[in-house]
């Protein structure tokens, strides 16, 4: 599943201003940040795979979660044994592993990075890379040059994978072994790929830069865009929607 | 050498790639594979050294299955010349470059040095070029150079001359002709380039829509319009020109020969 394409949809959610998608899902990020109940968390996280649900992208979204579990972990295990505060909750010959502090910081942690990245992740399902670069020109006045080095960056992910996997089957076909389970041999074999990847991704931005200046790069302004991007009632409600619900977690879950 | 028994390919059920192909490649021909854009070229090559797998069917490659040997097992039986050199170099030197494929399938330092050595004066390379800032025709010869460095039985070439000038695309074919004739190799060549095909291969398959269109030796091929038209791929000009001629000029595939049967009609003093 490619986690950066678009899923076309004439649900709600497709049909906001990509300016105010992008606003919802940071508004969204920080109330689950400034979150401080681990049940809480947990409903952020449920209630964005449902709000998912409404625009058909449900499947992306437990996906997604399930992905970001991982990282997740990594945070959980780390918080875990490093947080000190608290009562002793599991000693072992007298050495305290872990703690009730470290524990619940550990949830905490662990929970929020899901809560909070998901929205963001899940804002390329419901929006189109052209629309919210030039969204974003056209309505906060962001300049060109900027908005395309972010729409650049993220459409050239899927190319770069491609260029990763047709690099690793030439490396493949010269006899390197990927599927080794020496983890030394496996550091071994990041030179193999890296150097090819990291030398045609140079020449890649070299032709990109030459292409995008004999277009016209440098004269296109705010004004240049022919679609619109109008602000609706609907953006207007999202946006209060989603202040209001930070104000309740600052009120109540702080 | 290479047998497809019944292979199919697809990432969807419903348009396969290749659709129930069977065919076999004998030792030491020399093969192109040609056909228009998705026709299923580079799918087949894929699938002969492992690094794609059949959806139904079987790939023998010497009489391993594909399935059961993993590609890097296979690099051993098999030498893969990709389009674009960029995606394999990755070392400094053009002599640790060459070397990397021997390293990588595990053969005895001395004679990788030995092997090495030879193959470098072969191409007429360098050993100390630092290989990404050489010329992509240098590029390719490198690449080449370190695929041939372990002598593969069969050698692949995807549109092995792309992006080449004509000196460095005769310098690649000659070799690698002089490998098949002189040490067996055998050659399959993915191209787009009929008279590349006509000069060089000894047989053709015709892709289309992933089924064969047709099969045979190439200058049989080159002068069937209809299986060419079908198969959206461009005749060479000249075995055109002596199917356009008419039956006197039946046997005329290259510059050479119809000079000599133009001479010989106008010796005749017959028109054309």
């Amino acid at each position: 599943m490619n986690l950066l394409n678009y899923v076309p949809g004439d649900s709600f959610l497709h049909r906001l201003n990509p300016v105010t998608k992008l606003l919802a899902a940071f508004l969204y990020g920080i109330a689950a940040i400034i979150c401080n109940n681990v049940f809480a968390e947990i409903g952020f996280i449920v209630l964005m795979i449902l709000i998912s649900a409404t625009a058909g992208i449900a499947k992306r979204a437990l996906f997604l979660t399930r992905n970001l579990m991982l990282l997740g972990l990594i945070m959980f295990v780390i918080q875990l044994f490093f947080v000190r505060t608290g009562d002793p909750l599991c000693v072992i010959g007298g050495f305290v592993l872990f703690t009730t502090g470290g524990l619940k910081s550990a949830l905490l942690l662990s929970l929020r990075v899901i809560a909070a990245m998901l929205p963001l992740m899940l804002l390329f399902a419901i929006t189109q890379m052209n629309d919210l670069c030039n969204a974003l020109v056209k309505r906060v006045h962001l300049p060109y040059r900027y908005a395309f080095i972010v729409t650049t960056a993220f459409r050239f992910v899927p190319i770069f994978a491609t260029e990763f996997h047709d690099i690793q089957d030439a490396q493949k076909a010269r006899g390197v072994d990927f599927d080794t389970k020496n983890i030394f041999r496996k550091l071994q074999l990041i030179a193999p790929l890296c150097v090819p990847l990291l030398v045609s991704s140079l020449k890649k931005v070299d032709v990109s830069a030459m292409s995008a200046e004999m277009r016209g790069f440098e004269l296109r302004g705010y004004k240049s865009g022919y679609k619109e991007y109008p602000f609706g009632a609907r953006d207007l409600i999202t946006v209060l929607v989603l202040i209001g619900l930070i104000v309740v977690t600052a009120l109540f879950l702080k | 050498m290479i047998r497809f028994e019944n292979v199919t390919f697809g990432y969807s059920e419903k348009r396969p790639i290749l659709d129930d192909l069977t065919f076999h490649i004998e030792k030491g021909d020399f093969v192109a594979l040609i056909g228009a854009n998705g026709a299923g070229k580079s799918t087949i090559s894929r699938l002969t050294n492992g690094l794609l797998h059949p959806t139904r069917g079987h790939v023998y490659l010497n009489g391993k299955d594909t399935l059961k040997t993993p590609s890097s097992a296979l690099a051993r039986d098999c030498g893969f010349l990709f389009q674009n050199p960029d995606r394999q170099i990755c070392e400094n030197t053009v002599k640790d470059e060459i070397a990397f494929s021997m390293k990588a399938q595990g053969w005895p330092t001395d004679e990788i040095e030995g092997r090495v050595d030879r193959i470098i004066k072969t191409f007429d390379l360098d050993p100390e070029w630092f290989p990404f800032s050489r010329s992509r025709g240098e590029r390719q010869r490198i690449a080449l150079a370190s695929v041939l460095v372990c002598e593969p039985g069969l050698l692949i070439l995807d549109e092995p001359t792309t992006g080449l000038d004509y000196l460095e695309c005769i310098r690649i074919m000659d070799y690698v002709t002089r490998l098949n004739k002189e040490k067996g190799t055998t050659i399959l060549m993915v191209s787009h380039d009929m008279e590349l095909v006509q000069s060089y291969a000894r047989n053709v398959l015709v892709l289309n829509h992933g089924k064969i269109l047709g099969q045979g030796p190439t200058n049989e091929i080159m002068k069937n319009m209809d299986v060419l038209k079908k198969a959206r791929v461009l005749p060479a000009q000249i075995p055109e020109l002596a199917l356009r001629f008419g039956d006197e000029f039946k046997d005329v595939f290259t510059v050479e020969e119809m000079l000599d049967a133009l001479r010989a009609k106008a010796g005749k003093g017959g028109a054309l």
